[in-house]
């Protein structure tokens, strides 16, 4: 209600007094050599007070914008990753890069006289595109790094998924494309930064999804101690991974402020958005499927194509490493899998984390190849499934690629979707379509995916009472959308069994609660923080009790919000009221607690059923069904929320959402929303039925399973399916994200062509 | 955006006396056009002249023959009056498919027109319903006003007052909307008029809107969507971009023209 009524804040809405204006001027080029940078002019314009280039970046002290996990190949050889200065030095590497940071005493100040610097480039060429970076004689993105390769993964057993191959029956091989995407929170970035010159610390405002990591982030990059940054992170308007780490703005604006003695406001634009947060996807997945006589999987085989953008970004190597492999066979008893991933870098923005993070890529490449094959070797796509699928007396599963299935039910999942979406039905409504000139096509998508590992091994939370006996509960998981306030408080006042009416919750409050713990990322704060503030609940009991039990004249039982003894009982708030603090200020009942909740493994299925207009190209999705099996759901409402927003996100992939550089000059074609299509609710013409099918898990207090990216997860292969489903009788043997009208009504006058 | 002066014109003489004291000025209606374009710094006038006060350009009167609009009458406002609605249904509905809610908020018939985009609405329905342009200076046929993309008979200083509408005797707007902008990628208007049956395409042309006389000469004969089977809209001055080649909007045009008729003929 807060944010729906506009009193959300959010990095933008804070000021200071005397604050001033930045503005970034940005590299028109995807590939240039910087000569020579002119700030003589800009800093002589009216209300200029700094112009900021990389000399002063170095001055300071700033290193290399972190570039993720250290990753060393099966020959002991590390990942590849050029120095990513903030601001650019001797060359600029993709469109958009920050070369400049311009403050002034109005933002229009600032922004005018970004034009005022003369920057002197050497154009070199650019490529963008995986093929053309790995193409023998490539231009180099960066010059120590020939053949633009960063690194090439492996995972699991080659020599075994070689043997299965040579003994299969048969066998299915599909290249799927997983286009880059620009991931478009509906906040675009912010920041004010403050510097206290009498105690040496600095106040950053920006969007942030987890204190911790961010401030990490700002240690390693600029060398300021963690503990000497307090950022300050109310509300974020969209994170989707990518607003997981901090951006050269942050620290370009910290610089400013400690050298201008005033604090020092950036606010970025839709342009800014587009060109410099870290894109999203990018990557291509080649699966191959061994099959023996009774279509039993006897290996799965990928290779996959990785382009990172123009430097190591902060999870950027860990989407085509780590997070297309662990679940590379989904849902399935594969007995031997290997992936191997070739990661190369382009002259386009550098890619993260966005909504899954290859989680959804790895699951659409699987549900592709599976119908694939199905289709290929004549089974039923459905029975194809469950002879493979790994049942529930086989849980848990030690899997091929590492991860043990703790729990599923996979058969019964896709049989509920079967139901709840009439699959049965589907020839007679088909026929019905046809009828009115229409292809109707019906797609199917039994996903999984490892949700919510975490960089830390635990959450931590705390506890502070109120003289009035009201409860605070902290975490270090902002929220960004997903409704914490209302999980968190859920969780905690319904296991102490007391009303939420009491209870508030505020999220990254170092000062009030110096807790550690993971961010909000990976589909995992209901797994993770959840248990901890249900640990919490029950240290609170466990710390009330014995005072409980001296106020009472006997051993208290606690039950419903109340403790009692020898028909004596006192409400846990009455109780909280009536206790003076220590002489250390803290309340008797102020308490702590931690969860260590490992990563959950949510599953469903998904059945979505089109409808395409042959004369103009349009799908529209005239059914859509979920049925997720996301562990123990702790508040329906936002679970629904969680999945239409992740499924919405597939659809806009699938049909629409596409950054496209121009091969030649590297230039970023669809940098704007003329351009770019984002998903729209009316390209859901029909019903969207979502249905719970939870099989809760042991390995955290909650049950739960993860719920943030699971949409996308099944969005992505399910209407892929329904619309080969669609054009297969046609005679079309592949589609690619995305199918815009065009696409398909070019795809079908070319098939119809080569029929005639 | 760059700094510019603001300037709100009470007049269409005070309108005047500003532009032609400040060269460099720039009108402005709605806005929903130029006011991105100022952000992107795609432009850079001395002097924004705001004309949408302009009690001369408001109003919508309706004749026994025509229905005349003022220039700064907003989207929303020709789409939800019940006049308009009851004379010609299809601009009505044509208004309540530019843009978005906020757009036809803003958004004005003289901006639009004047501006000319080829993928906006608005040009069709001139074109297509034989309308007449009513400027500060003179009165301008839509056949001799749309000079291609952006261009239009409009000399220096000259400002749209309203548009007089011929009322059709029948007449309907097909749109396909571009899966990203949702302008048109293309758009057919079709009217049935006393001077005979006239069919406007935007989004499509390279030059702008523009009349389809094959389908003209097809539907005069017989106005059923069945006299428009095998005919093609020539490609060759289509608009091809990133988004769609030249084919395939010249084959959306012949669609909208088709399903146009169709909205007509039941």
């Amino acid at each position: 209600m807060r944010l729906i009524q506009g009193h959300g804040r959010y990095a933008s809405d804070w000021n200071m007094a005397g604050q001033l204006f930045a503005a970034v001027l940005r590299s028109p080029h995807a590939a240039a050599r910087i000569v020579r940078i002119d700030t003589a002019a800009a800093l002589n314009a009216p209300g200029v007070r700094a112009v900021l280039t990389h000399a002063d970046a170095e001055q300071a002290g700033f290193k290399s914008i972190v570039g993720g996990v250290a990753l060393k190949d099966r020959n002991g050889q590390p990942m590849k990753k050029p120095h990513y200065p903030v601001l650019a030095k001797d060359q600029v590497a993709y469109v958009g890069q920050a070369v400049a940071f311009v403050v002034a005493e109005s933002a229009t100040a600032a922004q005018d006289a970004t034009e005022l610097i003369e920057v002197e480039y050497e154009e070199q060429p650019a490529v963008v595109e995986f093929a053309d970076a790995v193409a023998p004689g490539a231009p180099r993105v960066h010059q120590d790094i020939e053949g633009n390769v960063a690194y090439v993964h492996e995972h699991g057993d080659a020599a075994a998924v070689e043997a299965a191959f040579a003994r299969a029956h048969r066998t299915t091989r599909l290249k799927v494309d997983s286009q880059r995407l620009v991931c478009n929170p509906m906040e675009p970035r912010a920041c004010l930064a403050a510097f206290d010159a009498a105690t040496g610390r600095y106040t950053l405002h920006a969007p942030s999804q987890g204190l911790i990591g961010a401030r990490t982030h700002i240690e390693q990059i600029t060398g300021l101690p963690a503990k000497d940054v307090d950022l300050i992170v109310e509300d974020v308007g969209g994170s989707f991974g990518i607003r997981g780490t901090p951006y050269p703005e942050y620290f370009m604006a910290m610089l400013a402020a400690r050298t201008l003695g005033k604090p020092v406001k950036w606010v970025g634009s839709r342009s800014d958005t587009f060109l410099s947060d870290y894109h999203g996807r990018a990557l291509a997945l080649c699966g191959e499927v061994a099959l023996d006589e009774t279509g039993r999987f006897l290996a799965f085989r990928w290779t996959d194509e990785i382009n990172l953008g123009a430097y190591a970004g902060p999870f950027g190597a860990f989407i085509g490493t780590q997070n297309v492999s662990i679940t590379s066979h989904g849902v399935y008893a594969v007995p031997a899998v290997y992936v191997r991933s070739t990661l190369a870098y382009t002259n386009t923005t550098p890619i993260s984390a966005y909504r899954g993070a290859g989680r959804p890529d790895i699951a659409y490449a699987i549900e592709r190849l599976v119908d694939q094959a199905a289709f290929e070797h004549g089974f039923d796509p459905l029975e194809l499934r469950r002879r493979n699928f790994i049942t529930p007396a086989q849980m848990p599963f030690k899997t091929a690629t590492g991860p043990t299935y703790d729990s599923g039910d996979f058969p019964a999942v896709m049989e509920h979707a079967l139901k709840a979406s009439d699959w049965a039905g589907f020839p007679a409504r088909r026929k019905e379509s046809e009828a009115r000139g229409r292809l109707r096509g019906i797609g199917l998508a039994s996903y999984l995916e490892a949700a919510g590992a975490g960089t830390f091994n635990k959450d931590q939370t705390a506890a502070r009472v109120g003289d009035d006996g009201r409860i605070t509960i902290f975490c270090m998981a902002g929220g960004s959308g997903q409704g914490h306030e209302t999980t968190f408080v859920g969780v905690f006042a319904d296991e102490l069994g007391v009303e939420q009416g009491v209870i508030e919750y505020r999220a990254s409050d170092l000062a009030a609660a110096d807790l550690i713990g993971n961010g909000t990322g990976g589909s995992r704060t209901a797994a993770g923080q959840g248990s901890a503030f249900k640990a919490l609940a029950r240290a609170l009991i466990e710390k009330a009790r014995p005072l409980a039990s001296a106020l009472l004249g006997g051993e208290a039982d606690y039950a419903d919000g109340r403790f009692s003894a020898g028909g004596k009982s006192v409400g846990l708030i009455d109780l909280a009221r009536k206790m003076a603090r220590g002489a250390d200020g803290r309340h008797p009942l102020d308490c702590e607690a931690e969860a260590s909740s490992p990563a959950t493994f949510p599953n469903g299925c998904h059945v979505a059923e089109v409808e395409i207009d042959p004369d103009t190209g349009v799908t529209d999705i005239i059914r859509y069904t979920s049925i997720d099996d996301l562990g123990n759901v702790l508040q329906p409402m936002l679970v629904e929320g969680q999945v239409h927003g992740g499924v919405a996100q597939g659809w806009g992939q699938v049909f629409g959402e596409h950054a496209v550089y121009d091969r030649e000059s590297g230039q970023f074609l669809t940098a704007s929303f003329m351009d770019y299509a984002m998903p729209r609710a009316d390209w859901l013409k029909g019903t969207f039925t979502r249905e719970s099918h939870p099989v809760p898990t042991a390995t955290n207090l909650m049950g739960a399973k993860g719920v943030g990216e699971s949409g996308c997860s099944g969005s992505l292969p399910a209407l892929m399916n329904a619309l080969m489903s669609a054009v297969r009788p046609l005679g079309v043997k592949d589609l690619q994200m995305p199918v815009t009208p065009v696409v398909m009504w070019r795809t079908l006058n070319q098939t119809a062509r080569k029929a005639a | 955006m760059y700094a510019f002066e603001y300037l709100r014109a009470g007049s269409l003489a005070e309108a005047g006396d500003l532009l032609s004291k400040n060269p460099e000025a720039k009108i402005l209606a709605g806005g929903q056009t130029f006011i991105p374009t100022l952000k992107a710094r795609l432009a850079q006038p001395t002097h924004v002249v705001d004309v949408a006060r302009i009690k001369d350009l408001a109003g919508i009167t309706v004749t026994a023959d025509a229905v005349t609009i003022g220039a700064m009458t907003r989207h929303v406002e020709v789409g939800n009056s019940a006049e308009v609605r009851k004379a010609i249904p299809a601009l009505a509905a044509l208004a309540l498919e530019i843009g978005d809610q906020q757009v036809r908020n803003r958004g004005t018939l003289g901006g639009s027109v004047a501006n000319n985009d080829p993928a906006a609405d608005y040009p069709s329905a001139v074109l297509a319903l034989g309308a007449t342009i009513i400027t500060t200076s003179r009165e301008i046929a839509a056949d001799d006003f749309f000079q291609g993309m952006f261009a239009t008979a409009l000399a220096e200083g000259e400002i749209i007052k309203a548009i007089r509408f011929p009322i059709p005797k029948r007449a309907a707007y097909s749109k396909f909307h571009h899966p990203a902008s949702g302008y048109a990628m293309a758009g057919a208007f079709v009217a049935d008029t006393a001077k005979g049956v006239r069919v406007a395409i935007t989004g499509a042309g390279a030059s702008g809107v523009f009349r389809w006389s094959d389908a003209e000469a097809a539907l005069a004969k017989s106005f059923a969507a069945a006299a428009l089977a095998g005919l093609k809209v020539d490609d060759s001055n289509c608009i091809a971009d990133l988004h769609a080649g030249s084919d395939y909007r010249a084959h959306l045009a012949a669609v909208m023209t088709k399903r146009a008729v169709q909205k007509i003929t039941g």
